[in-house]
């Protein structure tokens, strides 16, 4: 056991480069207690500036005294049925997005929509969500949205449009020069409006385009893993618990099924990931092998060898040649699993590699039981980019006299080859449904605004058959219109208003009539029956590998914060940094430590990819654990047109992908730009300083996360708890007897947490939290309350990586409590940690005491200036925070207060558990938040804290957290040898 | 040297100083006073747009208060009522009043009544009604006699120290539920005994820590 202990606390955890060198810059940024710049305001204050302003706050001191401002109140003049002013509504509605629907509880103050959350009900959601879905909201409230009907550059109506459409109709005889580009359809109402327009117009076509790939894009029938019955996961450059899967089913599963271990019976699942980027995925993984992409074909090929044959053929594979290694204990691991394992494969791969994947899943009996195969939600099932490629061939020839475009803006997602901007000039009508105005638009003659989806009537099925009524929260904001009530326009189709279009569609569909469809409504799914699941696969016969060629490799992925760029304007998203690399407001190309020494290059240096002829200038960052020779870069950034918010971020990394390269590419040539561009990341501020022990234990550090094999679990249960040895805590001050009533407490499962964010941009939505820009972030002043810490181990060629949610701890001996002089932040009975906003007046003592670093101050007033439709986002129960306040997070306490005030009204005085969930908790999709009242020893978060894997961060210096940690375990393969020895690696 | 003042200056400089001093505290004392809570928040009775009268209506006819306060039990807000609500009867009662002219506009037209808000608590304070009425705090706790009020106005300071002599001793203003809106309620005994018990049967403990009205 004492060995165990020496082991583990002997593991060194890194969180940067930087900081694995032991940089002097990182030493430095360690030692102060703000950042360096914290403290400066934005501009010098002029002697004269303070002598004006001091007038000013004189003059405007006596005014205010002079009446009290009158108010106003403005009742309905008619009732508004269920509408209770001050409680919220919520209506189930969905979002479609990378091909999944994902069924949405909408929240919405006096007809506004404030929060997003789940649909329990349905089963792609199951009550969670992604960040996407969370921060969906604030683009509902984007400004840029508001460009008006545009045509030939020129503000019009939507009535000039009408006209110009009618006009239009009379040519287009049986459609022979009509075109309509789409995202993939997962609309059953779009969907027949579609097989209306084509045979009212059987010469024109319909192409759909998606830039991100998904599995069912590399393959007409959806891959339906159930991951909850598979103790063995192989993962090919697959990335399904992050960005290959836009819904949250896949980590549900993944985790209820492997995860989440009961303590007494531990069984784990085990996660194998070969991969050339570093996902969240491989974050999860036991055991981690980089590859380049071009590298899995070969690989998944050798393993179907060695499960068919039994035996393991050894081929020089990946890098340091530790997969090629592995390769016979993975197979002997999927072979002792049969039925019970599966092999996933990404959608970068080619139709080949995802074959061989299907032989290696039916060679060990796993399709069937864990794999099936769905039909595709898209009913005209194509290789993604060959409608496109059509489409353009055909723009470029003059073949196309109408383009139609509902799918969100081809001109800047569309392979580069295909000049598509050039060849849309071409079109005489062009029309683009604009989300907002982007470079679609302004390549368009025409430009009509799109409605959001919680503005406008639509519907949309899930891969498995689950359709949902998308149903709008509030009037069309910027008068904007669906995919469906303008193409329903310019084919002539019988309804022409999105309501009567989705009402009529589904009235007819189902059975029931005006009941059915209210109950729809009401639940968020309709009763429609999923299509037979088959275990048969489709490929596509034309998706070829791009062919081996020297130089780098490039991968693009969709990125976390703006997905294909669609998010760019939208400020949550932009300032959540990525898991990994914990870059906000930039894309890199990322490049592994030895590419980036062979290349001279560090993290901010700027580098040109060039590729026939298709050049990308963009800066450099450095990823641990990245395969050589390979760089990855995140797509949707740099975009041209766009808002503010997204005026600059990134580069565009559409620029150099082409037809040829689309999910990955080979052959691109990589040159040092003598320039450096200002990166800017989040990792570091929130640094906390692994404390060395008392003199007894010099050489140990103190374990922020602790972690153990389920092995040594199992002979040492209680392991993480043991990591810390320290003098009797003694209190200065007398223990507050916190036994009684209800007691707020937090326990976060590590074991299951990935790392996805989700979590971040939902307490942003919750509690009102500003964006500070990227120039602020770098000052260190970004305001998440909750903050994802993500910690490597070992070699910085071959780390892994543990990610823990961080958030206020709720100390019962709170150290920031007993600093602040005018007792603006105090305990409350049920053991929060208040924050009083009109007390506080900005010592920051508080931060400085504070161990974990979780509070934010304002230091300057961020919410000046948002306009009057942004704020509609705000939620009323929380206070919108000033200029000079400290701020950080309260457990949701207006959902506890809320929750507890209507417990009283039914003369309850004990919550029920789970009757309070905070936003993160929520949002959750590992569910490895719990949150509840620990005092009651039913609740699930007095269970988990029973855990002997249940752990206190820094507890040695008597903080005595409310929120706990169950410690990480990993299950690695014992035929493996462990992916980098225990000992000291640090450089 | 002759003396520039005569002696019977330090007379008036003694009387002067005193003067002052006097001056100093009483205007202290003023300040302090018009500065008062009690001074400055109540009374106040903005004139309405529509000359109604909860004398009236909640005294003399004895409506109660949730015929058109209707969500105070149920929310956060106990809202002004919609126009409907008034024209529920205005439309047989008084129909052709001039002085309903603005709610018959109101009703016709969607919209709404411009009424002049008269109680605000401070801000970053998050009141809630419904958890206060379903306790058993009468409307007047806070409020007053409303039933006696021609134009409504305030008559308690509604300020941080009047909450909490409240949330520190609530037994005075805890009634049976069913009579928070009967102003006129008189106990057969001493209101504050009934209070206590209904405060032991109903495990009533208002909050006294900050994030009870602050978040």
């Amino acid at each position: 056991m004492i060995q165990i202990k020496k082991q583990l606390t002997g593991k060194k955890y890194w969180r940067s480069l930087d900081q694995f060198y032991q940089a002097p810059e990182f030493q430095e940024w360690l030692n102060r207690e703000f950042p360096a710049e914290a403290a400066q305001p934005l501009d010098e204050p002029s002697r004269r500036n303070i002598l004006k302003l001091m007038g000013a706050s004189f003059a405007l001191g006596g005014l205010t005294a002079c009446h009290r401002p009158v108010e106003h109140i403005l009742p309905f003049s008619k009732g508004v049925e269920n509408f209770i002013h001050g409680k919220p509504l919520f209506y189930n509605t969905v979002m479609s997005l990378g091909g999944t629907a994902m069924g949405l509880t909408a929240e919405t103050y006096e007809g506004r929509p404030t929060k997003l959350e789940g649909n329990p009900n349905h089963p792609w959601s199951l009550g969670a969500t992604r960040g996407y879905h969370q921060a969906s909201v604030l683009s509902l409230y984007d400004a840029t949205r508001g460009t008006p009907v545009r045509a030939d550059a020129k503000d019009s109506n939507w009535n000039a449009f009408t006209s110009y459409i009618q006009n239009l109709q009379s040519s287009f005889g049986s459609g022979a020069g009509l075109r309509f580009l789409s995202e993939p359809i997962n609309s059953p109402s779009l969907a027949a409006i579609r097989k209306h327009t084509l045979t009212r117009f059987p010469a024109a076509k319909w192409f759909e385009y998606s830039p991100v790939l998904t599995n069912s894009t590399a393959q007409p029938v959806t891959p339906r893993i159930a991951f909850d019955k598979a103790a063995t996961v192989v993962a090919l450059d697959s990335d399904f618990l992050g960005l290959d899967c836009t819904s949250v089913l896949a980590v549900k599963e993944f985790v209820r099924g492997g995860r989440k271990i009961k303590d007494d019976a531990p069984v784990m699942n085990r996660l194998y990931s070969v991969e050339p980027q570093f996902s969240v995925t491989g974050a999860a993984a036991d055991h981690r092998f980089r590859m380049k992409t071009s590298e899995i074909g070969a690989f998944a090929s050798a393993l179907l060898g060695a499960v068919q044959s039994q035996s393991s053929p050894l081929k020089v594979l990946g890098q340091g040649g530790r997969a090629d290694k592995a390769l016979g204990a993975i197979a002997k691991d999927l072979l002792a699993n049969r039925g019970k394992s599966v092999v996933v494969v990404g959608p970068r791969q080619p139709a080949a590699v995802h074959q061989v994947v299907h032989q290696i899943n039916q060679a060990l009996g796993n399709v069937g039981p864990v794999v099936t195969y769905l039909k595709s939600v898209s009913d005209q099932p194509r290789p993604p980019i060959e409608g496109i490629r059509e489409l353009a061939g055909e723009m470029s020839n003059g073949q196309v006299n109408t383009l139609v475009m509902v799918g969100w803006n081809p001109v800047f997602t569309a392979p580069a080859d295909l000049e598509f901007e050039t060849n849309l000039k071409k079109v005489p009508n062009s029309i683009y449904l604009a989300q907002d105005f982007d470079e679609t638009a302004a390549a368009s003659k025409w430009s009509i605004p799109g409605a959001h989806y919680l503005e406008s009537w639509g519907d949309a099925v899930a891969p498995d058959g689950t359709a949902s009524i998308q149903q709008p929260t509030i009037q069309p904001i910027y008068n904007g219109k669906t995919a469906a009530e303008l193409v329903a326009l310019v084919s002539g189709y019988k309804d022409q208003k999105a309501y009567e279009i989705v009402r009529n569609y589904w009235l007819s569909a189902i059975p029931g009539g005006e009941k059915a469809w209210r109950k729809a409504l009401h639940d968020g799914i309709l009763p429609v029956t999923a299509p037979a699941a088959s275990t048969t696969p489709v490929f596509h016969t034309s998706s070829p590998a791009p062919s081996p060629a020297s130089g780098f490799e490039l991968v693009f992925v969709p990125s976390w914060s703006v997905f294909d760029g669609r998010f760019a304007n939208n400020g949550w998203l932009q300032e959540t940094p990525d898991p990994m690399t914990k870059l906000t407001w930039d894309n890199a190309a990322l490049l592994s430590p030895a590419s980036a020494k062979k290349l001279g290059v560090t993290a901010g240096d700027v580098v040109s990819i060039e590729r026939n002829g298709r050049k990308l200038e963009v800066p450099v960052f450095v990823q641990p654990g990245q395969a050589d020779d390979t760089v990855v870069i995140a797509l949707g950034y740099g975009r041209s047109k766009v808002g503010a918010v997204g005026e600059g971020a990134g580069f565009n990394a559409y620029k150099i992908r082409t037809s040829d390269t689309f999910g990955y590419g080979t052959g691109f040539n990589i040159t040092k730009a003598e320039r450096t561009y200002p990166l800017v990341r989040t990792q570091e501020y929130d640094y906390q300083e692994e404390p060395k022990l008392a003199s007894f234990q010099q050489d140990a550090v103190r374990p922020i996360v602790r972690e153990a094999t389920i092995d040594e679990f199992k002979k040492e249960p209680y392991f993480a708890d043991e990591m810390v040895e320290h003098p009797p805590l003694i209190s200065l001050y007398g223990d507050y007897d916190y036994s009684k009533g209800q007691q707020w407490a937090m326990a976060i499962d590590l074991n299951a947490c990935i790392g996805c964010n989700a979590c971040m941009v939902a307490c942003q939505a919750e509690n009102n939290i500003p964006i500070v820009g990227k120039d602020q972030v770098a000052r260190g002043r970004e305001m998440h309350w909750i903050r994802l810490d993500r910690y490597y181990t070992g070699p910085i060629e071959e780390p892994q990586v543990v990610t823990a949610p961080v958030t206020c701890m709720q100390c019962e001996t709170a150290p920031c409590e007993n600093v602040c002089p005018v007792a603006a932040t105090v305990h409350s009975p049920e053991g929060l940690n208040e924050m009083v906003y009109n007390r506080c007046v900005g010592t920051r003592y508080c931060s400085n005491n504070c161990p974990y670093k979780v509070r934010r101050f304002n230091f300057l007033n961020w919410h000046k200036h948002e306009d009057e439709v942004t704020k509609m986002v705000y939620n009323p129960e929380v206070t919108v925070r000033m200029r000079g306040v400290m701020e950080k997070c309260t457990y949701c306490v207006q959902r506890i207060q809320n929750a507890k005030i209507q417990a009283k009204t039914e003369n309850r005085r004990w919550l029920k558990d789970g009757e309070v969930t905070p936003a993160c908790a929520q949002a959750c999709p590992a569910e490895c938040i719990v949150f509840g009242n620990v005092n009651d020893p039913e609740s699930r978060v007095a269970k988990m804290k029973l855990s002997p894997r249940n752990y206190g961060m820094l507890t040695e210096l008597n903080t005595k957290p409310r929120t706990t940690y169950l410690a990480k375990l990993r299950n690695p393969n014992p035929e493996l040898q462990p992916a980098h020895a225990v000992e000291e690696h640090r450089g | 040297m002759a003396l520039i003042f005569p002696k019977s200056t330090d007379k008036y400089v003694k009387i002067g100083a005193l003067a002052l001093a006097t001056a100093a505290v009483a205007g202290g004392a003023l300040a302090m006073y018009i500065g008062h809570p009690r001074v400055i928040m109540t009374g106040y009775q903005p004139i309405q747009p529509v000359p109604y009268s909860h004398k009236l209506h909640a005294g003399d006819i004895g409506m109660d208060c949730y015929y058109c306060h209707f969500t105070a039990n149920k929310s956060g807000h106990a809202a002004v009522p919609p126009t409907e609500v008034c024209m529920n009867c205005h439309t047989r009662v008084k129909p052709n009043s001039p002085r309903l002219e603005k709610v018959r506009d109101s009703y016709a037209t969607g919209k709404p009544v411009e009424w002049v808000r008269v109680h605000r608590v401070p801000d970053f304070v998050f009141f809630n009604h419904q958890a206060h009425v379903t306790a058993g705090v009468s409307c007047i706790s806070c409020h007053g006699r409303v039933d006696q009020m021609v134009e409504v106005r305030q008559v308690e300071p509604l300020n941080m120290k009047f909450c909490l002599d409240c949330h520190r001793d609530p037994a005075p203003n805890i009634r049976p539920v069913d009579q928070v809106t009967n102003l006129a309620w008189t106990p057969d005994r001493d209101p504050a005994a009934i209070g206590h018990e209904i405060m032991v049967a109903r495990g009533i403990n208002p909050p006294q820590n900050c994030s009870g009205c602050h978040r």
